[in-house]
């Protein structure tokens, strides 16, 4: 299935990071333009894909991943403010058939994304 | 889109054909115009900074080779009344490492920063067969200085599929 989807990992706990909020953008060839804001469910994922097969268009886009409200949500115990607030993913789809998984693995202190599957 | 399919697992196997070839033609004629086949290893064992002074400093891996991320453009920018604003340009040392500190002193203040790499210009250089646009062009690093009297320094890893980033030492 084409599209994007995401999954957002606490790597801090090695758990799935429920109650993030995901901006969603694509770039229209001068400015980022917000498509839709998404938060991740209890498996860290999206109940929807992020970008459904049918949408999906050469181009870029991006993730605005807001960990840093994740980490200081109530309850969170963080030792102190961290590192990362907001992260941006920036990406293109290069193949409008092929699928992209793009992963955020993230503690208060690090991060990481990649071309996942 | 590349012309044949090519997985991600077969790249490094493709770089690596390629750049025998591009050794091949080392004596050749046209060799100035090719790319460099892959990047300078590291020759120097990595040295602690844990007494130097606040500031910001870098350092970028290309984990795809396994070399530092050298002669990477960076643009460093803080954030400022509502939108991210440029500071400065650089370009990473063979060490992958900005030549002096990002910040220092005067101009090392709490606040948000992004960090812009170019990964596409990057990895341009080299024979790294990709597809068009690459998955990665310009990768932004967003994150906060909380304690200007602490000293920060960003680690990154990167490939064309892939980075992370983490508050290093």
């Amino acid at each position: 299935m084409a599209g994007i989807s995401t999954h957002v990992l606490d790597s801090a706990t090695g758990r799935p990071a429920a109650g993030v909020r995901i901006d969603f953008s694509t770039f229209d060839g001068t400015a980022w333009k917000l498509v839709k804001t998404i938060t991740t469910n209890k498996d860290g994922r999206t109940d929807a894909p992020v970008l459904a097969p049918a949408d999906a268009k050469v181009g870029q886009y991006e993730l605005l991943f807001h960990v840093g409200d994740y980490f200081q949500r109530p309850g969170a115990n963080l030792s102190e403010a961290p590192f990362l607030d907001t992260v941006p993913v920036r990406f293109s789809i290069f193949d409008a058939k092929q699928h992209y998984h793009v992963p955020m693995l993230c503690s208060g202190w690090s991060c990481s994304t990649y071309r996942g599957a | 889109m590349i012309d044949k399919p090519l997985s991600r697992r077969s790249f490094l196997p493709a770089s690596l054909a390629l750049g025998g070839l591009g050794l091949q033609l080392a004596g050749n004629a046209h060799a100035a115009d090719a790319p460099a086949a892959v990047p300078a290893g590291l020759t120097t064992a990595p040295v602690s900074q844990s007494d130097l002074s606040p500031r910001l400093t870098m350092h970028a891996i290309d984990i795809f080779h396994g070399t530092p991320g050298a002669s990477m453009k960076v643009d460093l920018s803080m954030f400022d009344n509502g939108a991210y604003k440029p500071l400065k340009s650089i370009e990473t040392a063979p060490n992958g490492r900005s030549a002096e500190p990002l910040l220092l002193e005067g101009t090392y203040k709490a606040g948000r920063y992004e960090v812009l790499l170019h990964i596409d210009d990057y990895f341009a250089r080299f024979d790294t067969p990709l597809p068009k646009p690459t998955f990665l062009s310009t990768v932004p690093l967003r994150f906060v200085v909380r304690n200007p009297q602490e000293r920060i320094h960003l680690a990154i890893l990167f490939t064309p599929w892939s980075y992370s980033y983490y508050r290093g030492s």
